[in-house]
């Protein structure tokens, strides 16, 4: 039947346009073909004006009575035919649609389909068209791109001018303004992150529809003819339409290759395709970069072009009273040089640069002040004229002081900043930024290039305390609100990654050397810039250690707060570190690692507070003290030994122990081994007491233990110093009255030494054995004189412990008592300090819940009182 | 086979890995998740602003492995974990009916 007649007669055409997409394919391939889309389509256009010809039933649908065309619409009319592009056709009779279309479709089209080619086609009526194009915008752009192929040629000009008069002149604005919104959504869309580390090259921000959009309403406004057109009615200078030709022309190659290495039509450059792609184009290298970043870079860089000259182009073609929103804005500025148009800022005349140069940077504080964006003149006048940015300029301290206020500005409707990126001025300010323009990092981490990001960061910090805060409470914007060096902290959110520009890693300490280099030539004071690099030095301290360290060990938090000394530093540090993560992307930000560094912050905020355990001073005399212990090492080995314990040892032992004593408690703890205690007595200087330290593997209750089989043996306790080391290894010092028998003291400190390992092996029950001892002890009365007990359960000046201070009355056994109470009501002691002075006890105690908790339930609270009042003298 | 899933303090990771990778465990998945149990969320107080948290950030380690390799690694996650704290963690092990590796078909122990 016809179908397979005409199988027989168009295979010849079919197979001929397959071999002539295969040589084309190939001759891209090999980089020979700098016009391949146009050739693309013309050898589409070959082939359907060929099977016209030959056709059998196009002749019987007598095109002189009823006169019809064949268009080719959308990108297939804009002649940009990307390798698996569809081929949109467009049936289109002057009057009516006759039934022996369908025939002629198949003739013409089905051989297509036989080859793998993905043929769209339409067939309609003049009217029907226009009517069509009328309520369907989408319809409405694909016509403005159609292009004559084969039939009779004025129904081009037939449609073109039914389409002009009866929609275009009648609602040009409406339909301008319809496109530009859709497409403020498809930008919002392919935004996302999702769409940053696999870009859509064709609906992405600076993708083919940006450009495509630029082209309808040009056309729509201008009738433009050709792309071309766009430079000679003025819409685009000389410069930028070479510049945009270039950016597509390379947005192009990656489309037709990723068409190519997916095999099927494919806009999204997926992470499977991107490392074989960038190997296909084979792009010098950049030094340290990896073939696909330097490809990534490349792209990003074109298609933010084209989307800056489309939102010019954009903003331009629509700033009418018309079409903007019919607010009102009275902006005026004051500065002379500058003027306000249309609510744009821009300059006067180009003179007027050359005359003050520093209208280069007035521009933008203005911008800044007004919240008014550049006018697309001022952005090419600055382009032009930013070679007179030179050193004089950079280091002046006028251009500084306006650069702070931008920098300082809140950012609400125009993003001053991005804007002096786009337009290059930020490099030539800085011309070490350059180094991280569309600098990617190829990780699914990292969604924006460095540049980007850095700008982020600092706008994320300006959005702290705002309706845009991004963190979702109320802490950053607080901490922002009071804090005097906003500016400090903005410069170096501004060049935090800075040191990424180089290849080599350690980047913070690396931007550090580089921003100390930019500060000092601008004349910053000097804490200023020491400020600047402390915090990009330690831009990551924050984030390591929260997701690396227990966060639940007090000496993670003191040494984090040790590191950084300062309070105000801290805060700059965390609200760095939150609008970092924040402009990473979501892998680096959500309320998971929210918490844990929140509570690193808080907790290390609450050390810097107290002071004491991390000032500079406290961090220095620790210091000290560890380089004179490792000058007792021997060997590398026992230096390496001594650094492995000091990890291990907490910081508040650390930092009140003397050195010399640290040195003697090593020895005791290494001669611990598998035992659970060991200890060792010594005499003090004014012989009248003892020291007896020891180490223990902790549990709780080992303190009251210890406590009380000192009173089993009749030994006073004066002073005590409890500490726990991060192995779980209790380290005590007790300063006491030596035993009353003097000749067999010896004999007495073994016994006790014995007693003690009996009681921590539950051989001997130490309650039953101190029953009678207690029992007498009990009847101490306190003088009528003397003060009050006091107990004080403190749940406010420590993250980690609850603090107990006990002032009271020393009597025999007291300590054992209180331990013994403590132990009872479920508390681990972690450290103490105990006091003795004449007859006046104080006891301190950190102590935490056998899970390790804190105890601030009010009802816990009351029950430690108590328990701890019911054992002290006075009370019986 | 057996799945072994852990639930452990985020600064663990690294030593879990370590231990794995040394008794010849090299696949895992691991998630971010949220703890709610007897570890108590912290309550911090900033100029008189309570920031209450309801919830403990842990990791939570997925590991297939042969059913009699099973103890073997449980009790090495365990070495390492073990700090006698709140906090320290939880390991469940639940038995595996079918492991397949879709790229080449393998079934079994031979895909895990």
């Amino acid at each position: 039947m016809l179908v397979t007649n005409i199988k027989n007669k168009y295979e010849h055409a079919s197979n001929m346009l397959r071999k002539k997409r295969e040589r084309l394919i190939s001759k891209f391939l090999n980089k020979k073909d700098p016009l391949f889309l146009e050739h693309n389509a013309g050898i589409l256009d070959d082939y359907f004006r060929e099977s016209f010809e030959k056709s059998e039933v196009g002749p019987m649908m007598g095109i002189n009575k009823n006169p019809y065309a064949i268009f080719a619409l959308g990108g297939y009319g804009r002649e940009e035919q990307c390798i698996h592009s569809d081929v949109d056709l467009l049936f289109l009779f002057e009057k009516s649609v006759p039934d022996k279309t369908e025939d002629l479709i198949q003739e013409i089209i089905y051989p297509l389909w036989d080859i793998g080619l993905d043929v769209g086609h339409a067939t309609r009526s003049i009217k029907e068209c226009v009517s069509l194009s009328a309520k369907d915008p989408e319809v409405l752009t694909s016509v403005l791109d159609a292009r004559f192929i084969c039939g009779m040629s004025l129904l081009y000009s037939e449609l073109m001018e039914q389409i002009r008069r009866k929609i275009i002149n009648k609602r040009s604005d409406k339909i301008i303004n319809r496109l530009v919104e859709s497409n403020l959504k498809r930008h919002k869309h392919f935004g996302d992150s999702a769409y940053l580390l696999e870009p859509n090259i064709k609906e992405g921000q600076g993708g083919l529809r940006d450009y495509h959009t630029m082209l309808w309403v040009a056309r729509i406004k201008y009738n433009i003819k050709q792309p071309r057109d766009l430079e000679y009615y003025g819409l685009l200078s000389y410069d930028e339409f070479k510049i945009l030709s270039e950016a597509l022309s390379f947005i192009w190659d990656v489309r037709n290759r990723l068409h190519y290495i997916a095999g099927r039509r494919c806009d999204q450059l997926y992470f499977e395709y991107q490392v074989k792609l960038a190997d296909t184009l084979n792009l010098r290298k950049k030094n340290g970069l990896q073939q696909v970043e330097t490809f990534l870079e490349k792209l990003h860089g074109q298609m933010e072009f084209v989307k800056q000259q489309y939102l010019m182009f954009i903003g331009e073609q629509t700033h009418t009273k018309k079409i903007q929103s019919s607010k009102k804005f009275n902006a005026q500025t004051k500065i002379y040089g500058l003027e306000v148009t249309r609510d744009m800022l821009c300059f006067i005349s180009p003179e007027a640069i050359l005359d003050s140069p520093d209208l280069l940077i007035k521009i933008f504080e203005e911008s800044a002040r007004l919240q008014a964006s550049l006018s697309s003149e001022a952005k090419r006048l600055l382009k032009e004229f930013i070679y007179l940015i030179d050193d004089d300029f950079r280091n002046s301290s006028f251009a500084l002081k306006s650069f702070e206020r931008i920098l300082l500005a809140p950012s609400t409707t125009v993003d001053v900043l991005n804007d002096m990126l786009s337009t290059g001025f930020l490099v030539q300010f800085i011309p070490e930024f350059k180094n991280i323009v569309n600098r990617i990092q190829f990780d699914e981490y990292h969604l924006y290039p460095v540049d980007r990001h850095s700008l982020l960061t600092v706008q994320t910090i300006k959005k702290f305390g705002t309706p845009d805060d991004k963190t979702g409470d109320q802490l950053c914007g607080n901490l922002y609100k009071e804090l005097s060096g906003k500016k400090l902290l903005l410069w170096a959110a501004l060049l935090h990654d800075i040191g990424k520009g180089e290849p080599t890693g350690g980047h913070s300490q690396r931007g550090a050397e580089i921003v100390n280099d930019i500060l000092k030539k601008r004349g910053f004071k000097r804490s200023d810039t020491e400020t600047i690099t402390f915090l990009i030095n330690e831009h990551l301290l924050l984030i390591k250690t929260a997701t690396r360290r227990d966060l639940n060990d007090e000496g993670t938090a003191i040494t984090c707060a040790g590191k950084i000394k300062d309070i105000e530093r801290l805060i700059m540090l965390y609200l760095l570190t939150v609008s970092d993560s924040i402009s990473t992307g979501s892998t680096a930000w959500n309320d998971w690692i929210s918490v844990l560094l929140r509570n690193l912050f808080l907790n290390a905020l609450s050390i810097l507070k107290k002071g004491e355990l991390a000032t500079g001073e406290a961090v220095e005399i620790v210091e000290k003290k560890k380089e004179e212990i490792l000058l007792s090492a021997s060997s590398q080995q026992a230096k390496q030994e001594l650094e492995q314990l000091f990890n291990v040892m907490s910081p508040r032992y650390l930092l009140y122990t003397s050195a010399r004593d640290i040195l003697e408690h090593i020895e005791l703890y290494k001669s611990l081994g598998n035992s659970d205690s060991v200890w060792k007595v010594t005499r003090t200087s004014d012989s009248n007491t003892r020291a007896v330290t020891i180490c223990a593997k902790d549990r709780p209750g080992l303190f009251s233990k210890i406590a009380g089989v000192f009173t089993l043996n009749s030994i006073d306790i004066l002073d005590t110093q409890a500490y726990t080391w991060r192995n779980n290894i209790a380290l005590d010092i007790f300063k006491v009255k030596p035993p009353l028998d003097q000749i067999f003291e010896t004999e007495r400190w073994a016994k006790a030494e014995d007693n003690l390992k009996s009681v921590l092996s539950d051989e001997l029950n130490l309650t039953e054995a101190l029953k009678e001892k207690m029992s007498a002890y009990r009847t101490f009365r306190p003088r009528a004189t003397q003060r009050p007990n006091r107990i004080v359960v403190d749940n406010e000046s420590s993250s980690f412990f609850t603090i107990i201070e006990v002032f009271t009355y020393d009597f025999p056994g007291l300590l054992f008592s209180i331990t013994d109470a403590l132990f009872r009501n479920g508390l681990d002691v972690w450290v103490s300090k105990i006091a003795t002075k004449v007859d006046q006890v104080i006891d301190i105690f950190y102590v935490r819940d056998f899970d390790g908790q804190k105890v601030d339930s009010a009802d816990q609270v009351a029950a430690i009182e108590k328990a701890i009042a019911e054992v002290l003298p006075g009370s019986a | 086979m057996n799945k072994i899933e852990a639930i452990i303090k985020p600064f663990k990771l690294d030593d879990v890995k370590d231990i794995l990778s040394e008794i010849g465990v090299h696949g895992m998945t691991i998630s971010e998740v949220k703890g709610y149990g007897r570890q108590k969320g912290h309550k911090e107080i900033y100029r008189g602003a309570e920031y209450l948290v309801d919830f403990i950030p842990k990791i939570k380690i997925e590991i297939v492995v042969e059913a009699d390799k099973t103890d073997k690694v449980v009790e090495a996650i365990i070495k390492v974990l073990n700090t006698g704290k709140i906090g320290d963690g939880k390991i469940f092990v639940f038995p595996v009916e079918e492991v397949i590796r879709v790229r080449t078909g393998e079934r079994g122990k031979d895909a895990i």
